[in-house]
C-alpha cells in the first residue's frame, strides 16, 4: 500500500474509533436557579447529549464564579429525600442525560456577589478523555 | 314471565332495606372525602407540647397552629434543589386557592438543620417565596418532639462543601387543622393542582363534620 493512502486510512480509523471528541458532545438548556437572598448553596441544571459512537464520561464541572461545583443526585426513597455526590456521569453513545430539578443537579456555594435572574455564568464540563466544553448558564427562576 | 315477577318482588323488598341502611350510614357523619393523593388521619392527631421559634424570633408552640389551616414542609437552607422545589410548589398551591377566592392555608418551612439555620437566615429564605410564609427553627430536642409525632425523619449525611454536611429529610407535606391537630399527609410526588383540590376536600369535610 502506498504511504499516503496508509496515512489516510490510519487517520480515518482514528477518527471513527477514537475517543469521543468534544464536537460529539452537545450541551443545552444550562441554567442556574435563582436562590433566596442569603441561601448558602445554589443548584444548576443542564442536558448533555453524546452524539459520538463511544461512551463519554463527565468527570467534573468548574466555573470562574464558584469555588467548586459538585455533581449531585437527589434520590427520594421511602419518602426521604437525600442528596448524594456523583464522581462521574457516563453517557452512552446516542444518550442524553439531563440534570433537572428533583434529580441530578450541579451544586455550588453561593458566591459573595449574589447572582440574580438574568445573570450569565460560565461553566466548563470536563470529560474523562481530557476534553472539556464551555457553556453559559443563565440565572433564572424555574 | 314468572321468573321476572319473582325478581321484581325480591327487588321491591331489598331496595328499601338497602336505602335505609345507606341513610343510616350517611346521616351520622359526612362521608370521608375522596382524595387524589393525600392521606387523611381519622381521627386527627392531637400534638404533645413542643417549643420552637419562628423567623421573627417569636415562640412557636402547638398553640401557634390554632386558628388556621397550615401546610408544613421540613427542609433546610443548604438544600438548593428539593427545598426550593417544594416551597415553589406550595406557592403555586396558594395561587390556585387564591384564584378560586379561597382563604389560604399558612405555609410553614420547618428547618431540620437548626445548627445552621437561624431565625434571620430563615426570614430571608422564606420571604423570597412569599411574605406570608413562616420559617421555623429551634433546638434539636424540641424539633424532634414535633417531627417524631408526625413521622418526619431527618438525619445528617456526609457531603456538602468542605467540612460541611448534608441533611436527609422526609419530603412529605403535613396538614394541620385549625385545632392545631395533625390532619393529613401529602407524600411525594407533589402536584399543586392535586394538593389544592385535596386540601379543599379535606377542609369542607372537616367543616361539615363539626
Ligand atoms: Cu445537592
Amino acid at each position: 500500500m502506498k504511504q499516503p493512502l496508509r496515512h489516510f486510512l490510519l487517520l480515518l480509523c482514528l477518527a471513527l474509533a477514537g475517543p469521543v471528541a468534544a464536537a460529539d458532545i452537545e450541551i443545552h438548556d444550562a441554567w442556574i436557579r435563582e436562590a433566596p437572598p442569603g441561601a448558602p448553596m445554589l443548584a444548576g441544571y443542564l442536558c448533555v447529549l453524546n452524539r459520538g459512537q463511544t461512551p463519554a464520561t463527565l468527570t467534573g464541572v468548574t466555573s470562574p464564579r464558584f469555588a467548586h461545583v459538585m455533581m449531585h443526585r437527589t434520590e427520594t426513597r421511602d419518602g426521604v429525600a437525600r442528596m448524594r455526590h456523583l464522581a462521574e456521569v457516563t453517557l452512552d453513545p446516542g444518550r442524553q442525560e439531563c440534570f433537572a430539578p428533583g434529580g441530578m443537579h450541579l451544586m455550588m456555594p453561593a458566591p459573595e456577589q449574589p447572582l440574580r435572574a438574568g445573570d450569565q455564568v460560565e461553566l466548563t464540563l470536563h470529560f474523562a478523555d481530557g476534553d472539556s466544553r464551555r457553556v453559559v448558564a443563565a440565572v433564572r427562576t424555574p | 314471565m314468572m321468573k321476572i315477577n319473582v325478581t321484581t318482588r325480591v327487588a321491591r323488598r331489598i331496595i328499601p332495606v338497602l336505602a335505609a341502611l345507606w341513610l343510616l350510614a350517611s346521616c351520622g357523619a359526612p362521608q370521608p372525602p375522596q382524595l387524589e393523593g393525600a392521606t387523611l388521619l381519622q381521627p386527627d392527631r392531637r400534638l404533645a407540647e413542643f417549643s420552637l421559634v419562628d423567623h421573627h424570633g417569636e415562640a412557636f408552640t402547638q398553640d401557634a397552629l390554632k386558628g388556621h389551616w397550615s401546610l408544613a414542609f421540613f427542609g433546610y437552607t443548604h438544600c438548593p434543589d428539593v427545598c426550593p422545589n417544594a416551597l415553589g410548589m406550595l406557592k403555586r398551591v396558594q395561587s390556585l386557592l387564591e384564584a378560586r377566592g379561597e382563604p389560604l392555608p399558612r405555609v410553614l418551612f420547618v428547618s431540620v438543620d437548626p445548627e445552621r439555620d437561624t431565625p434571620q437566615t430563615l426570614a430571608a429564605y422564606v420571604g423570597y417565596f412569599h411574605p406570608s410564609f413562616v420559617g421555623i427553627t429551634g433546638q434539636d430536642a424540641q424539633l424532634q418532639r414535633l417531627t417524631r409525632q408526625l413521622g418526619i425523619l431527618y438525619g445528617r449525611a456526609p457531603g456538602g462543601e468542605g467540612d460541611g454536611y448534608l441533611v436527609d429529610h422526609s419530603a412529605a407535606i403535613i396538614l394541620f387543622n385549625p385545632e392545631g391537630h395533625y390532619q393529613a399527609l401529602f407524600n411525594v410526588p407533589h402536584d399543586p393542582q392535586r394538593i389544592a383540590r385535596d386540601f379543599l376536600a379535606i377542609r369542607d369535610w372537616y367543616e361539615a363534620s363539626r
